[in-house]
């Protein structure tokens, strides 16, 4: 059973080569972001997560809304075990598989189907595993023939559906989403929302970070408001959805 | 407001049956070190792919790497052994092979200082050992060497008095060895630094250079005084070239440079070890 428990989480960045004082002027008139601040040695520091106590239980699917730069990003990546709390205490049970950015990590000189292997293997694929999920990959995309090709023929809309594809291929207990709804044609649209849905089932914890409302409400039975670092509210959808756009 | 709170202590009620795991700097950094090893499959694969995309679409391919070293150290050695009046068949092994070294020692240097902020596109969106990284960059420039280690065969066999092959040519495989594994100790520590400070790739590049005219590569230590070679003895990177040349040259190296090179492995070492432990939570935030 898969379990996240989060105490007292901070996550700060250190910014290098900024002048840290008309930075810290011009920065602090913005309302988004997390709040700024300086360390001892004189270097900007961005609070981007501030002492966040969660718990995400089997069965949670958690949407994640906020402002741009609230740290919706940064909590996944602290999720995904990519940034490791400044502060606080993190515990993760169960195999966490992050759908973030989908770009990197693809090589535009090599083929679509170089590109799977690649992308299978780093996510800890075996060789078997990769070739049992070729099929089922190969057909999510509707590439056919063109994944013989080298990516950089591809057009944009194609190379999303082949990182969508690649991404969506594991099983994983803790599902990992940053917007990756994004361009594709509706035929594509329809077939990436059916592996979505069937990737939802599948995993015990789903946390989604999302501008859409209508994702958040067919897909989420919890929703955290994220502001400037902070839990803004964690709980019922509909009145977080609320809480977020009344604000406004 | 009040639905916020109530969420809150039953957060919390969740929290106390919550163990986190305590794990120490130290140990987290021992993992990321021994997972680095395990996950070959995944570095050998990049290191390939690395390669294969450089040569892509050329018809020679990697083999451009043999064939643009055979220019330089043929052409350099006719030159040198003029410019130098030495004579040809002693000149010429000593600076094919010294190159063949130097090369490999090199571009491992400059490269690794790289390998991390070269890839934090990868870093950023999955998590995997940061000594991957390191694993993957050492294995791309040791898989460049052996193309280039075919420069040499000619030498072999055209000037076979002065560079034989015997047992001593099978030395070259622990000294591949101990190359590579310092190349993963301070490759790890110079990457660190150079995700940190990125001035250092440009320093480093800088030195390398030096360092190629300072260490007997192209030119014998015998020239030197005698009082004066102690000097070539403390170059490291003079030990190193020779755990490369002497095997080439069907020699053994110096007990010397395997006694200078074992120094070297353990001080980097133990400044890897504190390093690593000390600052590999803040690689991330660098990137």
């Amino acid at each position: 059973m898969a379990k996240i428990d989060l105490q007292a989480v901070s996550v700060e960045f250190p910014i290098y080569n900024v002048n840290a004082r008309s930075f810290k002027k011009s920065f602090l008139r913005l309302a988004t972001g997390g709040s700024i601040m300086q360390d001892a040695n004189q270097h900007v520091v961005i609070k981007a997560l501030n002492e966040l106590t969660l718990s995400f239980r089997h069965g949670d699917q958690v949407g994640l809304i906020g402002h741009n730069g609230s740290g919706k990003s940064t909590l996944l990546r602290l999720l995904a075990n990519i940034y490791e709390p400044t502060q606080g205490r993190i515990a993760i049970d169960g195999r966490v598989s992050p759908m973030l950015d989908l770009m990197p990590g693809i090589e535009t000189e090599l083929t679509g189907y170089e590109n799977i292997k690649i992308r299978g293997s780093l996510l800890g694929l075996s060789k078997k595993e990769i070739r049992d999920n070729m099929n089922e990959i190969t057909e999510l995309t509707g590439l056919g023939d063109y994944l013989n090709m080298p990516i950089r023929t591809y057009s944009s809309g194609m190379m999303v559906r082949l990182a969508f594809a690649i991404s969506a291929c594991n099983q994983p207990d803790i599902l990992l989403i940053d917007e990756v709804f994004g361009a594709g044609d509706a035929d594509f649209m329809q077939r990436a929302r059916n592996k979505m849905i069937s990737l939802l089932n599948k995993s015990s914890i789903v946390v989604m970070a999302t501008h859409s409302d209508d994702l958040i409400k067919e897909f989420c039975n919890k929703t955290l408001l994220l502001e400037g670092g902070r839990i803004k509210y964690f709980g019922d959808t509909q009145t977080a959805l609320n809480l977020y756009h009344n604000k406004e | 407001m009040q639905t916020e709170s109530t969420f809150f202590d039953e957060a919390l009620a969740q929290q106390n049956t919550t163990t986190f795991p305590q794990r120490t700097q130290r140990q987290l950094a021992f993992t990321d070190i021994i997972e680095g090893f395990l996950k070959w499959r995944v570095w050998l694969m990049l290191a390939y792919q690395d390669l294969k995309l450089r040569y892509r679409r050329s018809v020679l391919g990697p083999f451009w790497i043999t064939i643009s070293m055979a220019v330089t150290v043929y052409s350099m050695g006719y030159l040198y052994s003029h410019l130098f009046h030495t004579d040809l068949q002693t000149y010429f092994p000593f600076l094919v092979s010294g190159m063949i070294a130097w090369t490999l020692i090199s571009s491992l240097i400059t490269d690794v200082t790289e390998a991390l902020y070269a890839s934090d596109g990868l870093i950023k969106q999955i998590k995997l050992p940061y000594c991957l990284y390191i694993q993957r960059v050492v294995v791309r420039n040791i898989i460049a060497f052996f193309h280039n280690i075919i420069v040499i065969i000619p030498i072999i066999i055209i000037y076979h008095q002065v560079a034989k092959v015997n047992l001593y040519t099978l030395l070259l495989v622990p000294g591949l060895l101990l190359i590579y594994f310092n190349a993963l100790v301070y490759g790890l520590m110079l990457s660190m630094i150079g995700a940190r400070y990125r001035d250092l790739v440009q320093v480093i590049k800088n030195l390398t250079q030096v360092a190629f005219f300072l260490t007997p590569v192209m030119w014998n230590p015998q020239i030197l005084p005698e009082q004066d070679r102690f000097i070539v003895m403390l170059n490291p990177f003079y030990s190193f070239v020779e755990l490369i040349r002497a095997p080439l040259m069907g020699a053994h190296p110096a007990w010397a440079t395997f006694a200078m090179v074992a120094v070297i492995t353990l001080i980097g070492m133990v400044l890897c070890l504190k390093m690593f432990t000390r600052y590999r939570a803040r690689i991330i935030y660098w990137l």
